[in-house]
């Protein structure tokens, strides 16, 4: 750029610089003279020159958490232990609780294996369920929430 | 090649593991405790599983849930990084029995230098000099002097089922073995339940230096030269530099090749530090690390390679692509190692970190899991950054370490900045007449 005063455009050397930016294929042209500083670009981002902070990336995490936006109210129970989780005893047997059911304190709620080890996972109290929050193999970590049940 | 690794490990130590990982083009999966929700190794890894609450032996020692992510994210080999699991023969045979590749070395060698005793028996068949020491003291004046005079004064009378310095005692001539042999017993059975004593020569002072290996599976063994870590803090590492300044050629290249011999001797397959005594011109073995090091860094700046890197390349089986001839360290390396402690109590300062900010420019090099707003557990160990400087000289680099300390913003959290500022400017860091004992005594002596 000038020091003293702005240089007034002279288009005809833009114009010859941008069609030997076509020519060449490059992506960018810069002309200096002592009076002024001319720079054509095919693309406006680079010739920014201030790179954008970037942010943090969020945390990763093996799936996708889909917990519910406001959880139901009740006590939510928790995994003790990271694994997979079974809805039941063995493939094709009913689940061992449904929504809505009635359980009592210590009854098997679900059953996770870890190292092909059945962890059961057990009611604190009995209550109803009131929310079934993993699906039957889904794998889980821990402290991830499974299921919701009120007194 | 491995597709996707599982790293068993937190912080900084994590993330230099992921770093090798992204740039071969591997996959990662971060394990991490309900603590670490938001440390920078979960946030960078392509997938995270949580494997328990905050303590330690409930989620990064805990074997079988690391070990149920790993199936569960489907990853083909687990490095267990620095610490936690890294020397655990057991752990890196279950990851094995699971076909699982451990990135480290095998369970029979973990084991092997994981024990004392058979550690010192290896390095002497190997034809290593060990530190001379006797078996179980006799209940005989006279045959204990015989022993003491064979090893040479001064000697250190040592409790066989003890550690940790009690019942420790230095002596320098007959007459006073006399009176501290009955002494040493009676300590030795109050601590430890165990009257027995041994001695052992008393080194001092001495320098702790070590020898990084490196052995593929093919029979390849080099040395990549060796380290400087006599600046210690209760036997804790506090600056490494290499090459050291204590060594002549001759004799660098004697300790290298010991160590060399001694992997080559018992079979060793992946990276290893071997730990040397170094005192009065002469070397004594002390023990093997079967791991990666804190300070493998410096070794990186100095040799041009990428130590994680070659580390998963072996246990993928490729061969070693160079020679000892090829290996050529540059220059000079310092690390300093910063922790979230008052720089004066050595008190472990948690809490969050207000501002961050490394420094940087040529030949130098920050590894850190910190980020402003980032909030430091209190569980876990307290190391928050590695600074890394090389420079063409030792001297260049000691005028980069000390720029690159003056640029380096941590705040929030008290940490050992100030205290690396202070050594570096002592005469006796300058001009490298350090031992093991000179930091305890430097801070008896000065405040921070």
């Amino acid at each position: 750029m000038s020091k003293d005063k702005p240089a007034s455009i002279n288009s005809e050397h833009v114009r010859i610089l941008a069609q030997l930016l076509q020519e060449t294929d490059l992506s960018e042209i810069e002309y200096e003279t002592e009076s002024l500083r001319i720079r054509v670009a095919k693309k406006t981002h680079v010739v920014t020159s201030s790179a954008a902070v970037a942010s943090l990336p969020p945390p990763a995490s093996a799936k996708t958490p889909d917990a519910p936006e406001s959880p139901p109210d009740g006590t939510v129970i928790k995994a003790p232990l990271v694994g997979t989780v079974y809805r039941a005893p063995e493939p094709g047997a009913p689940p061992f609780i449904n929504e809505g059911d009635t359980v009592k304190k210590g009854d098997t709620l679900l059953i996770i294996e870890a190292m092909k080890t059945m962890n059961p996972v057990r009611a604190p109290a009995s209550g109803t369920i009131t929310a079934i929050l993993v699906t039957d193999g889904a794998p889980i970590e821990y402290g991830e929430q499974l299921v919701i049940m009120t007194p | 090649m491995f597709e996707k690794i599982l790293i068993a490990n937190r912080g900084e130590t994590a993330l230099r593991i992921h770093r090798a990982c992204r740039e071969m083009g591997i996959h990662t999966v971060a394990v991490h405790s309900e603590a670490d929700s938001d440390a920078m190794h979960v946030r960078l890894a392509d997938e995270s599983v949580c494997i328990g609450p905050p303590p330690a032996h409930a989620s990064y020692l805990n074997i079988p849930a690391i070990l149920t992510a790993a199936i569960m994210t489907h990853a083909d080999a687990i490095h267990p990084g620095i610490g936690f699991l890294a020397e655990n023969a057991r752990f890196a045979e279950m990851v094995e029995e699971h076909n699982i590749t451990f990135i480290g070395p095998s369970a029979e060698h973990i084991r092997l230098m994981g024990d004392k005793a058979q550690a010192r028996s290896a390095a002497i068949k190997a034809g290593l000099n060990v530190i001379p020491g006797s078996e179980v003291l006799p209940h005989n004046d006279q045959q204990c002097r015989k022993i003491a005079k064979d090893i040479g004064y001064p000697v250190i009378i040592k409790a066989s089922g003890g550690g940790g310095g009690k019942g420790m005692k230095i002596v320098h001539d007959d007459k006073t073995l006399k009176e501290m042999i009955p002494l040493a017993r009676s300590e030795a059975e109050k601590f430890f339940k165990n009257p027995d004593i041994y001695l052992e020569k008393y080194l001092n002072p001495t320098r702790h230096l070590e020898v990084q290996i490196l052995c593929d599976k093919h029979g390849n063994v080099v040395h990549l030269h060796e380290r400087d870590c006599s600046m210690q803090r209760s036997h804790q590492k506090v600056i490494e530099e290499t090459p050291s300044p204590a060594l002549n050629q001759e004799t660098r290249e004697k300790l290298c090749a010991a160590a060399a011999q001694l992997a080559e001797k018992i079979g060793y397959v992946s990276l290893g530090t071997v730990e040397f005594l170094y005192s009065n011109g002469k070397f004594y073995f002390i023990e093997m690390n079967t791991r990666l090091q804190v300070e493998h860094t410096i070794t990186e700046m100095t040799t041009g390679l990428d130590l994680v890197r070659e580390q998963i390349l072996i246990a993928a089986g490729k061969p070693f692509e160079k020679k000892q001839d090829d290996i050529i360290a540059y220059g000079h390396a310092i690390e300093c190692r910063i922790n979230a402690e008052d720089p004066q109590t050595f008190t472990p300062c948690p809490g969050t970190i207000d501002d961050y900010h490394a420094p940087g420019g040529l030949d130098v090099r920050v590894d850190s899991a910190l980020y402003a707003g980032y909030t430091m557990p209190p569980w876990y160990d307290s190391l928050i950054a590695k600074l890394i400087v090389h420079g063409k000289t030792r001297n260049e680099c000691l005028m980069r370490l000390r720029r690159a300390l003056e640029e380096f913003v941590i705040d929030g959290i008290k940490s050992t900045i100030p205290l690396h500022q202070k050594i570096i400017t002592q005469s006796d860091f300058i001009d490298a007449t350090y031992h093991t004992a000179w930091l305890e005594q430097f801070l008896k002596d000065h405040e921070i």
